[in-house]
């Protein structure tokens, strides 16, 4: 039977039909089936609901759709009962499926499995109605992913399926071209693209209208249309999935582009890689000619144009138009220069037009609804829509079609919902290899071609790449250049034989024996590329390095100068991913090792050498090595802290003890002569005094208090850190000869000139000791207590003021600390936090563990005043209830005011919401600050100050942070003032060898990990003794097992 | 002039031909000016065992092919304020870099054993080990100036030299031959 | 329309032929613009890269032995910039292959040391790549050593649009590009070389060269081929490619 359309009814006819099957009377059941959707198992799905339909005899209609867009929720499957809205169910597999029938023969959605719902649906070409109901499923718009989207492009895509030709035309398809050809004005639609200024969706942003009208004009026995599919970019795959879900749009655009401008000869150049498009594309062209809308008399208006369909090879550059001419011509797909351009000389030589995929997606829609409705959308110079594909660290992956201009911030936070796993989103990569990183400062770029290309990036074909902190963008520069550079086809100097050098510059970044000058080759090497290349893909390959050199910079520098990559990713520079990540840089996988071997005195040697508080860090430290550890990947990571932790607490105390200080003390360095100065006897001036000490210098320390130990011994309350620890630790720091000169402060009792003639280097580690200002009514009232002071009283057993009922502001360590010292002190306390819990500065474990000790805690409220009780006391403490609003700078929702007062009953309140370094001291020696005058300016790698000779680390030069970080710095700083004074580098000399096994285990001990073990939350309010004990020696043991060697490489 | 000390000039001769030294003793008469105003503190034209310290213009021939080579080519470094590469050898490793694309065991056995025509055997006593390539000499240290030419004319460097001498920096580019 | 166009070089106001390239009009004029794939009669690929130049009024560089001249047009043809990169071009084609000047037979006679000469380059900033390459001495008279190949594909070209006989082309892609007689042959067994030595005159450098000559002593005879071409009317800027 021919289902041939040559006149309106025959027209309806087909619409009738496929109305008839969109909205069936029986349930309708359609499975995503992208090659996203059978990626995730949608094919067995589909096999089991057509198995149990049989079986079952239910009349149910079942045909398969493209894919809706959010991947991260694949297979999805879209459900229509009769008399319901249509619903999108979300990760159904072919177990859900049996239960799932039973429910919808009865009628019945299982809310729990949806994703939401449609009930009225715009084709743009036509609207469907569905019914309303469901009430409990989400609107589909009310779904974050999809609120802001615009479907235009993908306005078919997922609802209908791809392979019923008469849905299509159900929905509006078709309708287009049948008004084009009765009107028979050409020149009306060239007009109407270029009024719509639709832009040609590849990359290039050229305007479509004048590409046609070119083509038009042209004079020639034959013209070519060409439908660039070649689709290549890493991380896109937008036009695969237009094409799998909608593969009529691009071919009722084609055949009207046809029309327009004169052409009778289509050619769809789609990569041999997307089998599933290529097959959909046959069969649509194959009913589309069976319709009588391809080949010869279309619609019986005596137009013919047919459209064939080639297979590339693969080639990336076969995406640029002339390459890909010359590849449809059967040669190799090198680029030619133009002029001459494809639209006077292209296929054969005849005139021939090559538009994008997606630019196709936008001609139906601009014919039946007017350019005036088109511009609508989107930015003046950039109307309409774009498709990305949004992926890599955000939570929700998939197809995203926004309107050009949209900021980027909502892709990568409202859209994509932001970082994965708490981590910070850095940067987003836009347009793939030929497009460029931006920062995520910058976010509030609107997304259209004419910002991104002044960031130096471009849009591309759609490729949004999202980047976290674990991403090194040295790394993902270097990615990039070797995929241009083997895609590269090798014509022009520049692009082959640059990249290549480039590529080498690059990987010597990576492996960290780059040089500064390498730093400058790079920048003009990739400049001259970009400028000298004969094709799109060499001008804009340098595109990922520029922009990361520009934005990233430092990267760069630290890949050379520090031979560290922050990321972890570059291999060459770490041992392994937990020494990366530890401000001390300890050798982890060695101490694990010695003491996996039973040998606890060489561990602890391993240890103390690489971290003079083991047992205070053992006990305080944030642990950043468990994020790292990729023993995660399996189950958790190996409890590294308290593996060191164990091994300092069975050697203090113990006989073992003094022959392993004698150990220590023999790996002291002949006595240099050089003295100097530490200011600050916190954990950053003790580590820097250690460290000098060991290298042969003599070493005084200069200390405000009347004892060593800063925050360590009078900010962290004594259940987290005994006394008596700090005491074992700082018996060490004497012995090696450090002189502590306490109750002085530098400033007052002695000037930093006087530092400077004394000493041949000072090293300043101030900590954060002064409060921030806080914007507060009712902080001048008795019983307002800073944390800082409360607990340094608490810990010098001095009265304070501390009430009954008390409210901490804050959610760092300090108000964590504050808060359970509060209920040790027999109060009962509030927390309260202005942001949500996953926001909160402090320890995971010490937060939890003051709730399990009976602390409450309000989230998403701040203080708004302390209320007065009449006498100068407190009564309680009202608070602006807060909402979640635009993310900020640090990547978190940025805390909303609400009108709604929440009043705490209280009569303490203590503040802890951030400490500052007080610098008096140093803007009067006229040391140089950093921008915006809080912190000390110093060279990021020597850790020298603007004064010669003297070097900052910790607080001062960071702001309030944490005990290992500090330490990290003195450690640093030790180095770097060794290296000025002695002219050499002399650092590795303290270690001695270390002999252990070099061999990956094969079979790591399957044992989960292990916690410390902590007395009751009961128990524990009551007292100030330390709660939580140490792993016993078969569980820390147990937890060397669990390592996996991450330090052995296989080329060792 | 008279009284002004003379400068100290090292010359080196690492992986290359001599010609370029051969060349060096070329530039005729400003050997008499040479004479005058610089002292020749090392090199293949005079005694010295080691290389000195505070060298004014130390001038190297040669790729940098073993590790011998990549040692003196740090020592003069370390030790010298201006640092010449003379000819190709110098600046490009030219002829001695033929030998890169073959690994050096396979290079030297080819040489030692299978070609040899007596006593066959890799030498290891007394000479140094060999570098996996043979390199330029700014790939192992940083050059101030490259003076290309196999060898560069004397009067190329008669130029560099008189014009250093002047305290001016030479045209290289002019005066003497790429490749 | 007269034939006669005027386009201003380097601020010097010159006359040129309508249909001539910025590069011909600039050779005409004895203007000096650097090209190593370019060779006059043959068509023209803009491969090399060297011959870029400034227009006015266009915000990125042109090869100029593709882009037509056209009257009122202002052409800078050296600039710092212009010389930086096509020294940088220069350097990337020694680094890329190995062309040991001091032992090869063009030594003195070669395109691409002329011009490293006069623009100035005295050492390669970038690591040379020491590829392991082929020396094809299978044919009686001829040698291509690819070792000195720069990929300007000009005896691809006259080949195939002076002699007809498609003996050459080009196989691999980016970095592993290289020059191959017909399907990857030897060329002594190439079916289809007709033996005329086009191919060796137009080379630039010592890639192809006649047997029986030492270091420096080939000199290559490029103005017979130019005439030839030029001749057979295959001066034609938008003629094959």
């Amino acid at each position: 039977m021919s289902h041939r359309i040559s006149d309106l009814s025959s027209f309806n006819a087909a619409h009738a039909a496929g109305l008839r099957k969109l909205m069936p009377g029986v349930p309708r059941i359609a499975i995503g089936m992208g090659t996203c959707g059978m990626g995730n198992g949608a094919e067995a799905v589909y096999h089991a609901f057509a198995d149990h339909i049989h079986n079952l005899g239910l009349g149910f209609h079942l045909t398969r759709t493209g894919c809706f867009g959010f991947c991260a929720e694949e297979p999805l499957v879209n459900v229509l009962l009769p008399g319901q809205p249509l619903v999108v169910l979300r990760r159904i597999q072919a177990s859900d499926v049996p239960a799932l029938l039973d429910h919808l023969a009865a009628g019945r959605i299982p809310a729990e499995l949806a994703l939401c719902k449609i009930e009225e649906w715009d084709h743009i070409t036509a609207t469907i109605k569905y019914a309303a109901g469901q009430p409990e499923i989400p609107h589909w718009y009310d779904v974050p992913f999809f609120t802001g989207q615009k479907k235009i492009v993908l306005r078919n895509c997922g609802i209908i399926s791809p392979i019923e030709i008469e849905e299509y035309i159900a929905v509006g398809g078709y309708q287009a071209l049948y008004k084009v050809l009765i009107d028979s004005s050409p020149e009306a639609v060239i007009e109407q693209l270029k009024a719509a200024k639709l832009r040609g969706r590849g990359g290039a942003g050229y305007q479509t209208g004048l590409k046609w009208e070119m083509l038009r004009k042209a004079q020639a026995e034959r013209k070519f249309l060409i439908s660039n599919a070649d689709e290549g970019d890493p991380g896109a795959y937008m036009n695969r999935n237009e094409i799998e879900g909608d593969p009529h749009s691009m071919l009722e655009g084609m055949i009207i582009a046809g029309y327009v401008t004169g052409s009778t000869e289509g050619i769809l150049y789609v990569r041999a890689e997307y089998p599933l498009a290529v097959h959909r594309l046959q069969h649509a062209m194959d009913q589309a000619r069976d319709y009588g809308l391809l080949g010869k008399n279309i619609l019986g208006r005596g137009f013919n144009f047919d459209i064939s369909l080639v297979e590339g090879a693969g080639a990336f550059v076969c995406g640029e138009e002339t390459a890909l001419i010359r590849s449809l011509e059967g040669r190799a797909g090198r680029p030619t220069p133009r002029p001459p351009y494809p639209a006077e000389k292209g296929l054969w030589g005849y005139p021939t037009n090559i538009n994008n995929v997606e630019t196709w997606y936008n001609v139906a829609p601009i014919v039946v609804k007017g350019a005036a409705w088109f511009t609508e959308t989107g930015s003046p110079k950039s109307p309409g829509t774009k498709v990305f594909s949004l992926v890599g660290k955000v939570q929700n992956t998939g197809l995203v079609e926004m309107p050009l201009g949209t900021p980027l911030k909502t892709f990568v936070y409202d859209i994509g919902g932001g970082a994965t796993h708490g981590k910070a989103v850095k940067a987003v990569q836009t347009g793939g290899p030929s497009g460029g990183t931006i920062p995520q400062e910058m976010f509030d770029t609107p997304v259209d071609y004419e910002t991104l290309a002044q960031l130096g990036s471009i849009m591309g074909s759609g490729g949004m790449v999202v980047m976290d902190e674990d991403n090194c963008m040295v790394d993902v520069a270097r990615y990039f250049v070797e995929f241009t550079h083997s895609e590269s086809c090798g014509k022009c100097t520049p692009c082959r034989a640059g990249l290549d050098q480039a590529l080498r510059i690059l990987n010597r970044f990576t492996h960290g024996v780059a040089t500064d000058g390498d730093l400058d080759t790079l920048d003009e090497l990739s400049r001259m590329i970009r400028d000298m290349s004969l094709c799109g893909l060499g001008q804009s390959a340098p595109n990922p390095v520029l922009t990361s050199m520009r934005h990233f910079r430092r990267e760069f520098e630290d890949h050379v100068r520090a031979h560290r990559c922050r990321a972890g990713v570059c291999e060459d520079l770490a041992l392994s991913p937990c020494e990366n990540s530890c401000p001390l840089h300890m050798n982890i996988p060695r101490f694990l090792q010695l003491l996996k071997e039973d040998r606890l005195e060489e561990a602890f040697l391993s240890v103390v050498l690489d971290n003079p508080l083991p047992a205070s860090t053992g006990r305080v430290c944030q642990h950043p090595c468990d994020n790292r550890c990729r023993r995660s990947a399996i189950d958790d990571a190996v409890n590294m802290r308290e593996v060191h932790r164990f091994i300092a607490d069975s050697i203090y105390g113990t006989p073992r003890y003094e022959p392993l200080i004698e150990q220590v003390l023999a790996r002291k360095l002949p006595p240099t002569g050089c003295k100097i100065a530490i200011v600050g006897a916190g954990p950053a001036g003790l580590s820097c005094a250690y460290y000098c000490a060991l290298l042969g210098h003599d070493v005084t320390v200069y200390e405000n208090n009347a004892e060593a130990g800063g925050m360590l011994r009078y900010a962290l309350p004594n259940y987290r850190l005994p006394i008596e620890v700090i005491e074992h630790e700082l018996e060490l720091i004497r012995r090696l000869g450090v002189s502590f000169i306490f109750n002085t402060t530098v400033g007052r009792d002695i000037s930093l000139n006087e530092l400077d003639a004394a000493h041949d280097a000072v090293f300043l580690s101030i900590g954060t000791w002064k409060e921030s200002w806080v914007y507060l009514a009712g902080t001048e009232l008795r019983g307002v207590l800073h944390a800082l002071p409360f607990l340094e009283a608490v810990n010098k057993d001095e009265t304070t003021q501390l009430g009954r009922k008390v409210a901490v502001i804050g959610g760092g360590n300090a108000a964590i600390d504050s808060a359970r010292t509060a209920l040790r002190l027999g109060a009962d306390v509030t927390i309260v936090y202005r942001r949500e819990r996953k926001d909160m500065p402090a320890i995971r474990e010490e937060t939890e563990a003051a709730e399990a000790e009976g602390a409450r805690i309000v989230f998403l409220a701040a203080p708004h005043r302390i209320v007065d009780d009449g006498s100068g006391g407190i009564q309680a403490i009202e608070c602006v209830k807060t909402t979640l609003g635009e993310f900020d700078r640090s990547g978190r929702r940025r805390p909303v005011p609400t009108d709604e007062i929440l009043r705490i009953a209280c009569d303490t309140v203590i503040l802890a919401v951030g400490e500052t370094v007080d610098l008096d001291f140093v803007k009067a020696s006229g040391l140089r600050l950093k921008e915006g005058g809080t912190m000390l300016e110093v060279d990021r790698h020597t850790l020298l100050t603007s004064r010669p000779n003297f070097y900052a680390g910790g607080d001062l030069i960071t702001g309030a942070s944490n005990v290992s970080n500090a330490m990290g710095w003195g450690k640093k700083a030790a180095r770097t003032i060794d290296q000025a004074l002695m002219d050499e580098f002399r650092w590795p000399r303290i270690w001695p060898e270390f002999k252990h096994s070099m061999t990956v285990p094969a079979h790591p001990s399957t044992a989960r990990r292990h916690h410390n073990r902590e007395l009751d939350p009961a128990k524990r309010a009551a007292t100030f003794a330390e709660t939580t004990f140490p792993l016993a020696p078969v569980e820390a043991m147990e937890e060397t097992c669990r390592c996996l060697r991450c330090d052995i490489r296989a080329d060792h | 002039m008279k009284n002004q000390p003379k400068a100290r000039l090292a010359t080196a001769w690492l992986d290359g031909c001599s010609g370029c030294h051969m060349s060096l003793l070329d530039v005729d008469e400003l050997l008499l000016t040479l004479a005058d105003r610089v002292t020749i503190v090392f090199g293949p034209l005079v005694d010295a065992q080691h290389f000195p310290e505070n060298v004014d213009v130390a001038i190297v021939e040669g790729a940098v092919s073993s590790q011998d080579d990549l040692r003196l080519a740090q020592t003069i470094r370390e030790n010298s304020k201006f640092v010449i590469a003379l000819g190709d050898c110098a600046v490009t490793s030219n002829v001695p870099s033929m030998r890169n694309s073959i690994a050096p065991t396979r290079l030297l056995e080819r040489i030692y054993i299978s070609g040899a025509t007596a006593q066959p055997g890799v030498p290891t006593q007394n000479v140094p080990a060999l570098l996996r390539a043979a390199i330029p000499l700014h790939e192992a240290i940083k050059v101030d100036l490259h003076v290309p030419g196999c060898p560069p004319s004397a009067a190329a460097i008669a130029h560099v030299l008189t014009e250093l001498l002047e305290g001016r920096k030479p045209d290289v580019a002019s005066a003497a031959k790429f490749g | 329309m007269p034939n006669r166009i005027s386009i201003r070089i380097d601020g010097e106001l010159v006359q040129a032929e309508r249909g001539q390239t910025i590069f011909e009009a600039a050779q005409s004029n004895n203007k000096f613009i650097p090209g190593l794939c370019q060779f006059k009669g043959l068509s023209t690929v803009g491969a090399c890269r060297l011959c870029v130049v400034e227009v006015q009024g266009v915000n990125r560089l042109l090869p100029s032995c593709t882009t037509p001249a056209q009257d009122g047009m202002a052409v800078i043809t050296k600039s710092a910039r212009l010389n930086d990169y096509r020294r940088q071009s220069l350097e990337l084609l020694f680094a890329e292959k190995n062309h040991v000047c001091a032992v090869c037979v063009s030594n003195n006679h070669c395109e691409l040391q002329a011009y490293a000469q006069r623009l100035g380059v005295t050492n390669v900033r970038y690591a040379y790549r020491y590829p392991k390459l082929h020396v094809d001495m299978s044919h009686p008279r001829f040698v291509i050593d690819h070792n000195r190949c720069v990929l300007c594909t000009r005896c691809v070209r006259v080949c195939n649009e002076v002699e007809g006989a498609y003996v050459w082309g080009v196989a691999g892609r980016g970095i592993g590009s290289r020059i191959a007689c017909e399907m990857d042959r030897a060329w002594g067994n190439s079916a289809s070389c007709t033996n005329c030595g086009k191919c060796v005159q137009v080379c630039p450098t010592g890639a192809l060269a006649e047997k029986g000559f030492a270091a420096e002593e080939m000199v290559k005879r490029q103005d017979l081929v130019e005439r030839l071409a030029t001749i057979r009317g295959t001066m034609n800027p938008g003629g094959p490619r």
